[in-house]
């Protein structure tokens, strides 16, 4: 019975730890859509772009690992831009649905640009943190949990609290607010909707490239993370998509979710049935809460 | 209207299109002198929105081009300003609609105006206590959300954002719509005292006829994109014309100042 409750525990913990990894991913896409009010479909191929450059620099130049770092952030900046100047100054005063459309294709030009600079074979990313369950915590707890999955959920709170601070007592963050409000009341006082725009193509790019390490560390920098991304599809249906808190409470439900059902539901299914089981969550959402748990309501004064 | 130097607005024959298609306006001029509240009146659809989104260039971001005449500013023309710099040269358009950024607090609203400006935390409050000082009523709410605000609020929110930037020239886009008559009165005795105190020049258009050349200097009356009228606000509040089409003080069945013209030109053609 004991043994049995612990196994659950491990099971939950492991999966809120997991979780976590998705909101790191979510995040980037909240950031871009406050702004411009868009489901950016290459944060994906960003995750997948900036950790393959951050692994490039290490692996083939030699470049030490916290040089290596701030070089690909650096290089995050740089995609963003030229995003802004290329992709979404032209598109200005474009339909939300056409700048959906261009982000897809932004996604492609980065997957195929990462890979023609380095390569199409799967890279090992070491951070030094290994993916093997903590000692200390299995044997004084009982529990089974993973360090990756505990630096993760550390990474991710320190970015949240990072950004929380940025949005609410910044001047810049206060800009981003009000853009994410109302971009052209914003622009008719003076608040440049391009300094706002490259602020948040850049910060969603260096979100990336923290989840690409995260991912990158446990899966191996692939293509597949680019899929891997879109899960942050259901995580953002389910915390809102204009929510940083929703963002993380809905991964760590995702994370959560998807561990127990698998383990104590997949078996009937045939197993394997985390890949599809937050999509099904997510529906439930669209059907019942559709702004999500954070997400904004649309205040309405009556 | 004098010599150009004393303008700080100057429109000369400007003709507008949206999407280069649609003319939505033929040819408006219309000069406001420093210091000065012009009116800018017509009904819906009349091109009041249009001229004041031609001035502060806000027109690009809606497919809308100038495509004839010109605008000077300050003895500068506006061609090839974006709007955040027409913002730096003081120049600030209150949209119509009030546009208070609904999740963010009174406060945090007003000071989103001073965006463009560099300001030192102690800068800002001071301003914020100057403008508080004409917005009473914005100081008690400074904590409340703007969206649950109440509309005559909101009003004096937009208001008082712009202000922050610190405008030479406000462009005010129907700042009574939808407001309750004694709200009417507290928003353009707001707007007179910024006028008077703080020297800022205002172009206002509004479809109250009556209230806004009451508080005017001057006035333009437009129509289907051309200016049908102008004078002084005093001349307007008496013209008969006015008072028929604009004031409720009707005669016959005439809708618009084209019916009126049509009617003068037949009886001039009969005798």
């Amino acid at each position: 019975m004991v043994d049995e409750l612990l196994f659950f525990m491990e099971v939950v913990v492991g999966g809120l730890l997991a979780g976590t990894m998705y909101s790191l991913v979510a995040l980037g896409f909240v950031l871009i859509f406050k702004a411009s009010a868009t489901f950016n479909f290459s944060q994906g191929a960003m995750v997948f772009f900036s950790v393959l450059a951050f692994c490039g620099f290490m692996q083939d130049f030699n470049i030490p690992f916290v040089l290596a770092f701030i070089l690909a952030a650096l290089l995050m900046v740089v995609v963003g831009l030229c995003t802004e100047r290329l992709v979404l100054r032209p598109l200005m005063n474009a339909s939300e649905d056409t700048v959906l459309m261009a982000t897809i294709g932004l996604g492609y030009v980065l997957e195929g640009l990462a890979q023609a600079a380095w390569g199409v074979e799967v890279r090992r990313l070491d951070l030094g943190i290994g993916d093997f369950p903590v000692p200390w915590i299995a044997d004084n707890l009982k529990l089974f949990i993973s360090a990756l999955d505990i630096f993760a959920g550390l990474v991710a709170a320190l970015m949240i609290i990072g950004l929380f601070l940025l949005f609410k007592y910044t001047k810049i963050g206060l800009g981003l607010r009000a853009v994410a409000d109302d971009a052209g009341a914003a622009s008719s006082i003076g608040i440049p909707l391009k300094h706002i725009m490259l602020l948040v193509w850049s910060a969603a790019g260096v979100v990336a490239l923290v989840a690409g390490c995260m991912w990158g560390a446990r899966a191996g920098v692939q293509f597949a993370l680019v899929d891997l991304a879109l899960k942050a599809l259901p995580v953002l249906i389910i915390g809102g998509f204009s929510s940083i808190p929703g963002a993380i409470v809905g991964g760590l439900i995702i994370g959560a979710t998807e561990k127990v059902l698998e383990v104590y539901i997949g078996p009937f299914f045939g197993g394997a049935i985390e890949g599809w089981a937050p999509y099904v969550l997510a529906i439930f959402f669209l059907l019942y809460r559709p702004e999500g748990l954070f997400g904004e309501k649309i205040i309405r004064r009556v | 209207m004098s010599n150009s130097s004393a303008n700080i607005l100057d429109i000369k024959n400007i003709e507008v299109r949206y999407d280069d298609v649609i003319l939505a306006l033929h040819d408006v001029s219309l000069k406001v002198p420093k210091g000065k509240v012009v009116a800018l009146l017509g009904a819906n659809g009349a091109g009041k929105s249009t001229t004041l989104k031609a001035v502060s260039t806000m027109l690009a971001s809606e497919r809308g081009k100038v495509t004839n005449g010109s605008i000077e500013y300050d003895g500068n023309s506006i061609d090839k300003q974006t709007p955040s710099q027409m913002v730096g040269l003081g120049m600030v358009q209150v949209l119509e609609g009030r546009r208070c950024f609904g999740h963010l607090t009174v406060e945090e609203n007003i000071i989103s105006g001073a965006y463009s400006r560099k300001l030192s935390k102690s800068d800002i409050n001071q301003e914020l206590e100057k403008i508080y000082t004409y917005f009473i009523r914005l100081k008690e709410r400074r904590k409340s959300q703007a969206a649950f605000t109440s509309g005559g609020e909101q009003q004096m929110i937009a208001v008082a954002r712009a202000m922050m930037a610190k405008p030479k020239m406000l462009l005010l886009d129907e700042p009574t719509m939808g407001l309750a008559p004694q709200l009417v009165a507290e928003i353009f005795n707001i707007v007179k005292e910024l006028n008077t105190k703080e020297g800022v020049s205002i172009l206002l258009a509004e479809q109250n006829t009556n209230v806004a050349l009451k508080n005017s200097d001057y006035g333009y009356i437009i129509e289907t994109g051309r200016v049908m009228l102008d004078g002084t606000a005093e001349s307007l509040l008496n013209d008969d014309k006015v008072k028929e089409l604009y004031l409720g003080i009707s005669k016959k069945g005439r809708k618009n100042f084209r019916d009126v013209l049509k009617e003068e030109s037949l009886t001039k053609r009969s005798n």
